[in-house]
């Protein structure tokens, strides 16, 4: 039985650039790159097999990102990550790898930390009011109204200068998902100016809250 | 600058295309740099990067300690128009930094129909097109690269052209420009100073007079230059610099994969082909070497897939024994290997069968011509048969989709020769449908495309007029009306593209100002379909007062002064006139290693020229 590895990396700076599909490419390539044995799928287009429970936007960084690799022979967890993290491109780290715990259906949550070009008191205001409307594109590439003030009840709102920082757990999983930028997007909607927001996935989360390992 | 950039990447579409930092990309500290390079490629990133000589040269101005090369690209439309309104300059995908600030801004000439891409890029760059508009303040604006065969179109924006092979002279101008810069930098006496480089073009000190009729009177060299200047070729590409590492992009590109160059040069002469004759002479790379530098790349890179440059694959000399070298490491680390340009008569039993290890992708053929005489006409040496044999092979070997390339409206064709397009597609069918061994269930598709023929400088048909669009049009519609079966698509170029192509392949100095207009008018990327009005085009023709069938659709006597006459390719015109000659009497001329015909490459004495045969 071969084992599923789960390696963590950061993807941060100019790495926030590399879309989904393209980090798949990249990370593959990075595989051959260090030499790692990695198992390759049977059949006519024979592929390496590597996974990602949950795809991170373009344009946002992440601190503790997650991917699968199935591994022909065994190694060292110590090592593969040395020899990964050498060949990493700019913005790309390799921080740990252990054999995979939960289920990439597990994954259900993501904790994020969003700065926003915007004062915090206008943030408090907004998510102070009973509802919080935003057009949001479902799957189906239609759109329809959703009221995020619920998901953001818990969050940590703090003021830097002429910033705010918000800091919260948002639904990230198969069946429910919430992407961090339905906020300024409703901040700009209900003061009619542009904000700007940076945001950075801080680490993925399983249902109950512990950390996805 | 630098967060403002930030800002306009994630309003554009695939933004890694312009935000650098990619693997085995190379940034500097600006205190060991005293030169700085911006290599442009005049087209969109994914275009440019799929390009071997941009990354060639790039690898080698970047191994020089005190160099630092950046790739620059053109933007897309979107985001142009962001740095335009926010007056962002174009600036190198590694530093970030502007490029109107460095040494050197290059340009690489590939295809003709990019001359417009390059004027954008100066002015978003906020560098003064013209030559006579830029002072010492400015970088110097240098290009090099196939087009610069007949640079006459862009003589008056570009400061100096690179003819022929750069990985030595390049350098040499780069090296040059650093003893000036030491001794005290005057743009006119280093211009005058590298018109004695070999292989270096100054076109501000050849100064051109045109006839009554529009053709030119008279080249005069100016300031005791070169009276001609004859292109560089590299002599041993086994001692040559190859780069060890590829910028390997995020996101997708044309060519995503590594690339080992095996060979310049063709030993062919097809009559149309002007790399044919202008790479000459044919100079291979070891089996050691290629599979050395295959593998370190490969290392290098991660790529999955890496594919054997060249011309005319098949005649590489070795190319069983290369096979077999590079598929003892390609096969057990999962690597495909791949090989454009193989000719169908080079094309063995077995070379098939080595091939079905690896991923079949389509078959591709170039007869380019519909009936034996008009291949003969050409000088491709290909028969009907040795065509039919090898694709019979070919479906033996399991492959079900055969993909023709054909040209129009190439010198002597009739409507017979398109005929002939048509039954050969009908004969490659029916060659499949006769293999007993056919896989079970499957047909076949031949998908035929058929191409504009584009006179050339340096080839025998640089006198040639083009068809009309009236002409190529007709033959378009006659080949439709040729086919009777589904199992053959059909597909052409556009016409009006390819007389644009024709004549800025083959125009002179005026055209600069039909370049100029054409830019002001905002035509940017014109080989872009969605980006190219014929139309507007030809209302900058009318405004410039020239007519653009002066070039493209009349027929130049041997004894015009043609623009690019003071350049050398080493191939002669006696030559030229010679297989111009033959191809009216559909005559062909055999190949580099059957027979030496004389051409005039051989005053390099390298490579096929002075090989044993």
């Amino acid at each position: 039985m071969l084992k599923t590895v789960r390696i963590f990396f950061s993807k941060t700076g100019r790495a926030k650039y590399i879309s989904h599909l393209d980090l798949t490419r990249t990370m593959s390539r990075a595989v051959r790159r260090a030499a790692i044995p990695l198992w390759y799928t049977e059949g006519f287009n024979r592929h390496p097999y590597l996974t990602f429970a949950a795809p991170l936007s373009l344009g946002y960084e992440g601190l503790r990102e997650t991917m699968d690799l199935r591994l022909e022979e065994d190694m060292e967890p110590a090592e593969l990550v040395a020899r990964l993290d050498a060949v990493m491109p700019e913005g790309l780290h390799i921080l740990s790898a252990a054999e995979a715990v939960a289920k990439p259906g597990d994954l259900a949550a993501a904790e994020y930390r969003m700065t926003l070009s915007c004062p915090a008191d206008k943030v408090r205001d907004a998510l102070a009011l009973p509802e919080l409307n935003v057009e949001k594109k479902t799957k189906k590439k239609t759109m329809k109204t959703i009221d995020i003030r619920p998901y953001f009840e818990k969050a940590d709102v703090t003021a830097e200068g002429e910033n705010t920082m918000v800091q919260v757990t948002l639904p990230s999983g198969s069946t429910e998902n919430i992407n961090p930028g339905l906020l300024p997007a409703a901040l700009e909607a209900l003061y009619g100016e542009k904000v700007r927001c940076d945001v950075v996935r801080l680490r993925v989360l399983q249902m109950n809250g512990t950390e996805f390992a | 600058m630098k967060k403002q950039l930030e800002d306009l990447f994630l309003q554009v579409q695939k933004p890694a295309r312009y935000t650098g930092g990619e693997l085995n990309s190379v940034t500097k500290d600006l205190k060991d740099v005293t030169v700085r390079f911006a290599f442009c490629f005049p087209d969109l990133y994914e275009v440019g990067m799929s390009h071997l000589g941009m990354k060639i040269l790039y690898s080698q101005f970047n191994n020089e300690p005190d160099v630092w090369c950046e790739r620059v690209f053109a933007p897309d439309r979107d985001m142009e128009e962001l740095m335009r309104q926010h007056h962002v300059p174009l600036f190198g995908l590694e530093s970030r930094d502007a490029i109107r600030d460095f040494d050197f801004v290059g340009f690489t000439l590939q295809y003709e129909l990019s001359f417009t891409a390059i004027l954008n890029m100066l002015d978003l760059a906020g560098i003064p097109l013209r030559v006579a508009d830029r002072d010492e303040s400015f970088p110097l604006v240098v290009a090099g690269g196939p087009c610069a065969c007949n640079p006459e179109p862009l003589a008056d924006f570009v400061d100096l052209f690179f003819l022929g092979e750069g990985e030595e002279v390049d350098l040499e101008v780069i090296n040059l420009y650093k003893e000036h810069k030491k001794n005290g930098y005057s743009k006119k006496s280093f211009l005058r100073a590298c018109a004695d480089i070999e292989g270096v073009y100054v076109p501000s000190l050849y100064d051109v007079t045109y006839n009554e009729d529009g053709t030119i009177a008279a080249v005069t060299p100016l300031d005791g230059v070169k009276p001609t200047v004859r292109k560089r070729i590299i002599k041993d590409l086994d001692t040559c610099f190859y780069p060890e590492s590829f910028v390997v992009p995020y996101t997708d590109v044309v060519f995503d994969r590594a690339q080992s160059e095996i060979f310049r040069g063709c030993i062919r002469g097809c009559r149309f082909c002007q790399a044919g004759f202008i790479y000459r002479p044919v100079r291979e790379k070891s089996v050691d070497t290629i599979d050395k530098q295959s593998h370190d790349l490969c290392r290098s890179t991660g790529y999955e897939e890496f594919s054997l440059s060249s011309l005319s694959t098949s005649d590489y000399t070795k190319l069983e024994e290369l096979l077999d070298r590079l598929l003892d490491w390609a096969e057990p680390e999962h690597t495909n290997i791949s090989l454009p340009s193989l000719r169908i008569d080079g094309f063995s039993e077995e070379l098939a069968n080595r091939l079905n290890v690896l991923r079949r992708a389509g078959l591709t053929f170039a007869p380019e011509a519909g009936t034996q005489r008009l291949r003969d006409a050409i000088n491709k040496n290909i028969t009907e048969e040795e065509i039919l044999d090898t694709v019979a092979k070919a479906f033996r070997g399991g492959w079900t989709a055969v993909k023709l390339y054909f040209m129009m409206g190439l010198p002597t064709e009739t409507m017979e020769d398109i005929e002939g397009m048509a039954d050969l597609g009908q004969k490659v069918v029916d060659t499949f449908y006769r293999n007993p061994d056919k896989p079970k269930g499957k047909g076949v598709t031949v998908t035929m495309s058929a191409s504009c023929f584009v006179p050339k400088p340096f080839t025998p048909f640089q006198w040639e007029p083009q068809d009309t669009m009236e002409q190529l049009l007709e033959k378009q519609q006659h080949l439709v009306e040729s086919v009777h079966t589904k199992k053959i698509s059909l597909s052409w170029h556009d016409a009006k593209t390819s007389f644009l192509e024709a004549v800025l392949a083959r125009g002179d100095r005026r055209l600069c100002r039909v370049l100029e207009v054409a830019h002001r008018r905002g035509f940017n990327l014109d080989s872009w379909s969605e980006h190219f009005d014929f139309e507007a085009w030809m209302s900058v023709f009318e405004e410039c007062g020239l007519d653009p069938a002066f070039y493209a659709n009349r027929r130049r006597p041997y004894e015009e002064v043609l623009p690019w006459d003071h350049l050398d390719y080493g191939v002669t015109k006696a030559f030229l006139i010679k297989e111009n000659e033959l191809a009216h009497q559909a005559q062909t001329t055999p190949n580099c290693r059957q027979k030496c015909s004389g051409c005039g490459a051989a005053c390099w004495k390298e490579g096929v020229c002075v090989e044993n045969r």
